[in-house]
């Protein structure tokens, strides 16, 4: 039974010798991203991975609340339930999804490697929150226009945050009833619900304290 | 009986004091920002007594940047980050997790502890260059009894300005909590039970309900 916050950062850094690593190492150096290609970032083979697809368990319900990756080589973010991307374009065809010049990561970054020119603000704030439901499979995709490494003489190192709160155990049953009544899922939404049952369960207390007084009738 | 902010800075290098803490044998490991033997620590491991409640409300770091590779050869700063050559990284990659009792509390998606929030997404401290992405809400609630930590894992050795030991500044970590005691703590438990939200406003919204029952 819990509510947490929760955060996942990605960035392209592994070990030498390796696109990817499990762990972060204190030798990580920056691995070549292709341009044009959507990177999970939790087993794209790519930078620090985790070890099986980011999924829920028939007691979790996610609420995705925020992503971002850097402002840089042309990023963007896009986030992918079952097989679904969330963003699309107004045609509903494929897009790359939010960019990094408008959801920066880390906030406040320049757009342009080493130099000091401007700091980055976001222009985009992912309401409402994005919902994974329980037993639901989610991807958060990263794809870069220009592509890091491509120069021989350097590589670029990219980042990609994602923030979502993590309901499980009786607050994932709480988060999907409150989907079923339209009320948006957040932890104060919950414990609204929460209350709720329990000022239920008070009056009727109450309710039947009252009928046994009164020898059995209401 | 009261309700206290409190607040919590560490310094890796103990804000430059003579004792020296190396860097080559800090990284990659989680320390305490307690009672981890590096830095500025306290003489006990923080835990609450059975009149006690903590609510932590914030947590942070020192950022880190990411740049490019070609730093390979020049040891500079970026906005005021150590920029580790070869890495592509300015500052030192760092990250603070809060564990209770042995629970650590950030997971990965595949519910893996991991190293917990990173500096760039929840900064300290914070600057027009590097802003919160990050907040910690719900708050994180350390129940009567229990013993709680707050751990800093950093990557970049390199992305320090001290060559082999912290220097002032290098490596801080923030903790924001709020110290409910005596009566206050129970209030606290009892708006834990009621599954309310325990901060100053609603414990006194609590007090007033049981004058007002009481009246």
């Amino acid at each position: 039974m819990s509510m947490r916050s929760q955060v996942y950062e990605w960035a392209n850094l592994a070990p030498s010798g390796s696109n990817s690593t499990l762990r972060r190492n204190t030798n990580d150096i920056p691995v070549s991203v292709p341009a044009n290609r959507e990177v999970d970032l939790f087993i794209g083979g790519y930078g620090n991975n985790i070890t099986k697809p980011a999924e829920t368990t028939a007691t979790q319900f996610i609420v995705i609340e925020d992503i971002a990756c850097s402002p840089t080589v042309n990023g963007a973010v896009q986030t992918r339930i079952n097989t679904t991307d969330y963003f699309q374009n107004p045609d509903v065809t494929d897009m790359l999804g939010i960019p990094g010049l408008a959801s920066p990561y880390p906030r406040g970054a320049s757009s342009d490697y080493g130099t000091t020119d401007n700091n980055i603000l976001k222009a985009f704030d992912l309401y409402p929150d994005v919902y994974v439901l329980p037993g639901q499979t989610f991807q958060i995709l990263y794809t870069t226009r220009d592509g890091c490494g491509t120069s021989s003489s350097t590589t670029e190192v990219v980042a990609a945050f994602c923030k979502y709160t993590l309901y499980d155990g009786p607050d994932a049953l709480i988060a999907n009833k409150l989907l079923e009544l339209g009320v948006t899922i957040n932890p104060n939404n919950v414990d609204w619900y929460k209350r709720s049952l329990i000022e239920q369960q008070q009056a009727s207390r109450v309710a039947a304290a009252t009928a046994a007084a009164n020898g059995g009738t209401a | 009986m009261s309700m206290r902010s409190q607040v919590y800075e560490w310094d890796a290098s103990n804000y430059g004091s003579a004792t020296t803490y190396a860097v080559a044998s800090n990284i990659g490991t989680k320390i305490s920002i307690f009672v981890g033997g590096v830095g500025n620590n306290i003489t006990k491991p923080a835990e609450t007594s059975a009149t006690e409640f903590v609510v932590i409300e914030d947590i942070a770091v020192t950022p880190s940047d990411f740049l490019q590779s070609v730093y390979a050869t020049t040891s500079a700063t970026y906005r005021g980050l150590t920029i580790g050559p070869g890495t592509g990284v300015a500052g030192p990659r760092a990250y603070v997790q809060v564990r209770i009792n042995t629970t650590d509390y950030f997971l990965d998606p595949d519910n893996v502890p991991n190293d917990g929030i990173p500096g760039s997404g929840s900064p300290y401290p914070r600057s027009v260059n590097y802003q919160p992405s990050f907040n910690l809400y719900p708050d994180v609630y350390v129940l009567p009894g229990q013993v709680w930590d707050v751990l800093v894992t950093m990557y970049n050795d390199t992305g320090v300005s001290g060559a082999s030991n912290f220097a002032d500044g290098d490596l801080r970590a923030f903790v924001k909590y709020t110290l409910y005691d005596g009566p206050d703590a129970l209030i606290a438990n009892k708006l834990l039970e009621m599954g309310i939200s325990i901060n100053p406003g609603n414990v006194d919204w609590y007090k007033r309900s049981l004058l007002q029952a009481g009246a």
